[in-house]
């Protein structure tokens, strides 16, 4: 891992598009402001994780669907 | 913007159709999942490796849909049109997810909330959505970084 010491307003530049910049140096927390082109998607890990979790339990439910459906077909 | 879904893919795929082991599929199945192919350049979060599915309709599921990868490590989903969980439902696409649907505001996109089952609970992700573009067979999963609506919203208790 690269590891970078950056003060208020200083960036770094990941490539020719990608610019993680630090705005504002709290006590409990960084706040950090991040350019990206539109094609690369930029996420709270923690958010990403909880996706990526949600979905590999989700693979292929092993309980009989019809009930639910049955049911999600009334109005 | 959740818009309306109503528009099919395009010959949709029978459930029964399609054999569970990849092995199985006959030439012709092979044929049609290719060309029903929907294309997730992206991959979905934990089967990043997944890069095409289809969308596999069957009356006995139906509303459920099945979501399958084509490729890479075998990953099947089931869906719902999260508008028929929840009235009102609206997730916002952003100006990257649009582009990387290939669309633009107007576009008719289908949408699903992913099922999942833990303990006997069935539960719908209202939170990360897939969206389709049926019109460029590109699909995507949405994770907007607003907690508007859960990951878990439950559609059954255990009986």
């Amino acid at each position: 891992m690269l590891v970078f010491t950056r003060r208020r307003h200083e960036a770094i530049r990941i490539g020719d598009r990608i610019e993680v910049r630090v705005l504002r140096v709290g006590r409990d927390g960084v706040r950090i402001g991040i350019t990206a082109p539109p094609d690369v998607a930029v996420h709270r890990e923690e958010i990403y994780e909880e996706i990526r979790q949600a979905n590999r339990a989700a693979v292929a439910p092993q309980v009989d669907l019809s009930a639910l459906a049955e049911r999600l077909r009334q109005p | 913007m959740a818009r309306s879904s109503a528009l099919p893919v395009e010959t949709p795929l029978s459930a029964e159709a399609v054999p569970a082991k990849a092995e199985a599929l006959s030439p012709d199945v092979q044929e049609g999942l290719a060309r029903n192919a929907i294309s997730f350049p992206d991959g979905i979060p934990g089967f990043e490796a997944c890069r095409r599915f289809v969308l596999l309709t069957s009356d006995a599921l139906a509303p459920l849909q099945r979501i399958e990868s084509i490729e890479g490590p075998p990953a099947a989903f089931l869906g719902i049109d999260p508008r028929l969980l929840l009235e009102g439902y609206r997730c916002k696409l952003t100006e990257t997810d649009l582009r990387a649907l290939g669309a633009d505001g107007d576009s008719p996109l289908l949408w699903f909330a992913i099922i999942s089952e833990a303990d006997g609970v069935l539960s719908a992700n209202l939170r990360a959505p897939i969206v389709i573009n049926p019109q460029r067979m590109i699909g995507r999963q949405v994770l907007p970084d607003d907690g508007l609506y859960p990951i878990r919203h439950v559609l059954t208790t255990k009986a």
